[in-house]
C-alpha cells in the first residue's frame, strides 16, 4: 500500500531535490573531482587527466609546473604563507571570543527585569543590516582617520589599521572585532532561547544550596544550555574556517601591503575561478572538508560526556 | 529551632490599569512551629502555602510581618545563608548531575569555621586574646563523607552515579531530601513532596520523611494539601483558606474540635456531612430529629448548619435520623453508606464496619453527639457547639 503511492511523495519532493541537485550536489561532485584534474580548464571544460599533484601544489609542495627548467617553476605559497595562518587565527580567536560574549550578554539580558525586549531588539538589529553597509561602518571606525584612532589619540596614515601599510596585526585585530560583532546577534538569539527553556527552580534550588552567581552560572546555566552551546560552537568553527566575506567587507581586497597577507583559504579558492585555477581551488576546498570534518567530529566526540541534553 | 511567624502577609501587586485586583495570597499568619516537630501547612490549592514556604526559605519578599529562627531575625538575609534545606514540589534535582554531585553540590558551597592552630596544635590567638577563627571551604573527603551518610539515611546508596532522569519519583524524591538534609541545615522545608507520587509509594515515603524527620530532629515544615497526608505524619498542623490561618494544633484536636465549617470540612475522608438545622432550647435539630444536647454552655435559639462526621452516623432501629439509602460501597475493612437526607447539603456518606447488615432503602441512624457539630450560619461559619 505504502509502496504503491510512493512516486507521490517523490513527487512532492521533487523542486527541492531539483534545486538541490542543481546547486548543491553536482557542484559537490564536481569539485570533489576537479580537484583531482589535472590542468583543468572551467571554461573548455577540459583536463590533461588525473593527479594527487593539486593537493601539493596547494601546500606549497610542488611546484605548478614540474617539467619547466628549476629558475621558471613556480610555487604557490600565499596559501601556506597567509591563507592557512590567518584562517587558523580567525577561527581560534574569533569563535570561542564570540561564544563567551555571547553568552555573557545573554545571560545579562536575561536577567534584566526591565526593558528586557528593547534591549533584545537592540542586539538583534546587526543580525538584519545589511553586511555591506556594516563593512562600510567598520571601514569608518577603523580609517587611519577614522573614530577608533580618534578615540587612541594616534590620528594619521601611519597608525592605519586597514588602509595601505597597515601591519598584519593591526588588520587582523580590526577583522577580528568585525567578525564578533556581526556573529553576535545569532549567537545572542540562541542562548536566549536556550535560557528561556530552562527552569526557573533550578536558580531557586541553587540559591538554597548557597551558590554564588558565577558558580551558578557554571555549574547550573551553562551545562543547562550545552546543547545550544554545542550548536553556536560547531557552526561558528565551521563558519569561522570558510571566512572570507568579511574580509572583502573591511577591507576590500586581499591585502593591506603589495603582498595577500590577509588572505584566507575560501579567499584564495575564489580567486582561483578568476585565475582559471579551479584544480587548486576544488582541491583547497576539499582539504578545507575534510578538516572541517574532522574537527566537528572531534567536537561531537568530546561533546559526548559535557552536553546534557 | 523553633520558627515564629509574625504578621507575615504577601500580597501580589495586581494592575490597576487592566483591573486586575491585588492577590492576597497570605495574610497576617502567626505561627510558632516548635523545636524539633513535623509541621504540616494545609489548604486547598491556592491558599497561600507555597508562599508561605517560600518566605520562610528566603526566595519570597514578604510584603509585611516578620520570620524569626530562634531569636534570630531572618526577615531579610538572603536564601543562601539562612541554612535550610527545601525540597521543591517537583524536586529540581540538577539534571546534568549525578545523584552524587547534587547532593554534593550544597556542600561546596559551604564555609566552615575553624579555630587557627599553630605548629604545636595549640589555638593561635588574635589580639583580643580571642581564638583566631578562619572560614574555609569543606575537603573532598569531608564532602564524601557526609555525601555518604545521608544517602544512607534516605537509602540512595545504590544510586549515587546514576543521573537523576534514571530514577524512579520515589528515588528521586528521597535526592532530593539528600541534598536538602546534607548541609545539616536548621530547617527542612517540604513542599508537596509526595504529590508525584502514585498512592503506595505516597504510603511509603511519608512514613520515610516521618523516619527520617525523627532520627535527625530537624524542625520540618511538610505543605500538603492532603489532609490524611498530613494528619498521619506531622505534630502539628495548621489549616489555611485563601492565605488566613483558620486553625493550628495537634491533628487529632484539630479533627475532634474543628474551629469552622471549613476546618471541618476539610479534614477528613469521606468528608463529613452538613445539614441544615436549628437549636431549640439548647439542643441541635435536624428537623425534627434531636442529635445532640448541649451541655457545657447555653445558648440562643437559632438556625445552625450541623455537621456530622462520617463515623458518627450508625444505622439503628431506634434511631432518630431517618435516612435513605442509595448505595453501600464494600472497601474491605469498612462499608461506606451512601444516603440522602431531605435536609442535607450535599449527599450524605457514613462509614461503618464490615459486618454491619444493611441494605439499600429507608432506615434509621443513630448519631454519636461527640462526632456531631453546630456551625453559625454567620461570619466564617464558626462552630459554636
Ligand atoms: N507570582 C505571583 N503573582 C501573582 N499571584 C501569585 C503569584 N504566586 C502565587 N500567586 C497567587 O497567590 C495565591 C497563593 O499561591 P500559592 O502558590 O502559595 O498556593 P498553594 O497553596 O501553594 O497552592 P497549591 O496547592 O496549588 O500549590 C494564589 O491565588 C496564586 O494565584
Ligand atoms: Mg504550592
Amino acid at each position: 500500500m505504502i509502496k504503491k503511492n510512493n512516486w507521490k511523495g517523490w513527487l512532492y519532493l521533487a523542486p527541492i531535490i531539483i534545486l538541490m541537485a542543481v546547486f548543491t550536489f553536482y557542484p559537490l561532485i564536481s569539485t570533489f573531482s576537479i580537484a583531482f584534474m589535472k590542468d583543468y580548464d572551467y571554461i573548455k571544460q577540459t583536463s590533461a587527466g588525473f593527479t594527487f599533484d593539486n593537493f601539493a601544489i596547494v601546500l606549497g609542495l610542488a611546484p605548478t609546473n614540474p617539467e619547466a627548467p628549476v629558475e621558471l617553476q613556480g610555487y604557490v605559497t600565499d596559501v601556506v604563507r597567509y591563507a592557512i595562518p590567518n584562517t587558523a587565527i580567525i577561527t581560534f580567536v574569533t569563535v570561542p571570543l564570540s561564544i563567551i560574549i555571547a553568552l555573557a550578554i545573554a545571560v545579562g539580558l536575561n536577567s534584566i527585569p526591565k526593558f528586557q525586549k528593547i534591549f533584545q531588539t537592540i542586539f538583534f538589529i546587526p543580525y538584519v543590516t545589511n553586511s555591506i553597509a556594516v563593512g562600510m561602518v567598520f571601514a569608518v571606525l577603523f580609517d587611519y582617520n577614522g573614530i577608533v584612532n580618534f578615540l587612541l589619540g594616534t590620528m594619521g596614515r601611519e597608525y592605519a589599521w586597514i588602509d595601505l601599510g597597515a601591519p598584519t596585526w593591526k588588520a587582523m585585530i580590526a577583522l577580528c572585532i568585525y567578525i564578533i560583532w556581526s556573529s553576535l546577534p545569532f549567537k545572542i538569539l540562541i542562548f536566549l532561547s536556550g535560557l528561556a527553556g530552562i527552569d526557573k527552580q533550578y536558580y531557586d534550588a541553587a540559591k538554597i544550596d548557597s551558590a554564588g552567581k558565577f558558580k551558578t552560572l557554571m555549574h547550573v546555566t551553562v551545562p543547562l544550555l550545552s546543547p545550544q552551546i554545542l550548536y553556536v560552537m560547531i557552526t561558528s568553527f565551521i563558519g569561522a574556517f570558510k571566512e572570507y566575506d568579511s574580509v572583502v567587507g573591511l577591507l576590500g581586497k586581499p591585502g593591506t601591503d603589495a603582498t595577500k597577507n590577509m588572505y584566507t583559504v575560501v579567499y584564495y579558492i575564489y580567486d582561483t575561478i578568476s585565475q582559471n585555477n579551479v584544480h587548486y581551488g576544488s582541491a583547497a576546498a576539499v582539504l578545507l572538508f575534510v578538516v572541517i570534518l574532522a574537527f566537528t567530529g572531534i567536537q561531537f566526540w568530546v561533546s559526548k560526556k559535557r552536553v546534557h541534553y | 529551632m523553633e520558627i515564629r511567624l509574625k504578621h507575615l502577609t504577601k500580597i501580589f501587586p495586581g494592575n490597576p490599569k487592566k483591573n486586575i485586583p491585588d492577590t492576597h495570597a497570605v495574610e497576617d499568619l502567626n505561627l510558632t512551629i516548635p523545636d524539633g516537630k513535623l509541621y504540616a501547612l494545609l489548604g486547598p490549592s491556592g491558599c497561600g502555602k507555597s508562599t508561605t514556604l517560600n518566605m520562610i526559605a528566603g526566595l519570597s519578599e514578604p510584603s509585611s510581618g516578620e520570620i524569626w529562627f530562634g531569636d534570630e531575625d531572618v526577615t531579610d538575609l538572603s536564601p543562601e545563608k539562612r541554612g535550610i534545606g527545601l525540597v521543591f514540589q517537583n524536586y529540581a534535582l540538577y539534571p546534568h548531575m549525578t545523584v552524587y554531585k547534587n547532593v554534593a553540590f550544597p556542600l561546596t558551597n559551604l564555609r566552615v569555621e575553624e579555630k587557627v592552630k599553630d605548629a604545636n596544635g595549640n589555638d593561635v590567638l588574635d589580639e583580643e586574646g580571642k581564638p583566631l577563627v578562619k572560614k574555609r571551604k569543606l575537603t573532598k573527603i569531608e564532602i564524601d563523607k557526609l555525601v555518604r551518610e545521608t544517602s544512607k539515611i534516605v537509602q540512595i546508596e545504590e544510586y549515587l552515579w546514576r543521573k537523576p532522569s534514571q530514577l524512579s519519583g520515589g528515588q528521586q524524591q528521597r535526592v532530593a531530601i539528600a541534598r536538602a538534609l546534607v548541609k545539616h541545615p536548621r530547617v527542612l522545608l517540604l513542599d508537596e513532596p509526595l504529590s508525584n507520587l502514585d498512592a503506595r509509594l505516597r504510603l511509603q515515603t511519608r512514613e520515610e520523611i516521618r523516619r527520617i524527620q525523627k532520627s535527625t530532629g530537624i524542625t520540618t515544615i511538610f505543605v500538603t494539601h492532603d489532609q490524611e497526608e498530613a494528619m498521619s505524619i506531622s505534630d502539628e498542623i495548621v489549616v489555611m483558606k485563601l492565605g488566613v490561618e483558620q486553625q493550628a494544633g495537634i491533628p487529632q484536636e484539630v479533627y475532634n474540635e474543628p474551629a469552622n465549617r471549613f476546618v471541618a470540612n476539610f479534614l477528613g475522608t469521606p468528608p463529613i456531612n452538613f445539614f441544615h438545622g436549628e437549636i431549640r432550647g439548647n439542643k441541635i435539630y435536624i428537623g425534627d430529629a434531636m442529635v445532640k444536647e448541649i451541655t457545657d454552655k447555653t445558648l440562643p435559639d437559632q438556625k445552625v448548619t450541623v455537621g456530622i462526621r462520617p463515623e458518627g452516623i450508625v444505622p439503628s432501629e431506634k434511631g432518630v435520623l431517618p435516612f435513605h439509602i442509595d448505595q453501600i460501597i464494600t472497601q474491605g475493612r469498612d462499608i461506606i453508606i451512601q444516603g440522602d437526607h431531605p435536609l442535607e447539603t450535599r449527599p450524605c456518606k457514613f462509614v461503618v464496619d464490615a459486618f454491619t447488615d444493611v441494605k439499600v432503602g429507608d432506615i434509621h441512624c443513630e448519631v454519636k453527639p461527640h462526632k456531631c457539630f453546630a456551625f453559625s450560619l454567620e461570619g466564617n461559619e464558626e462552630r459554636i457547639a
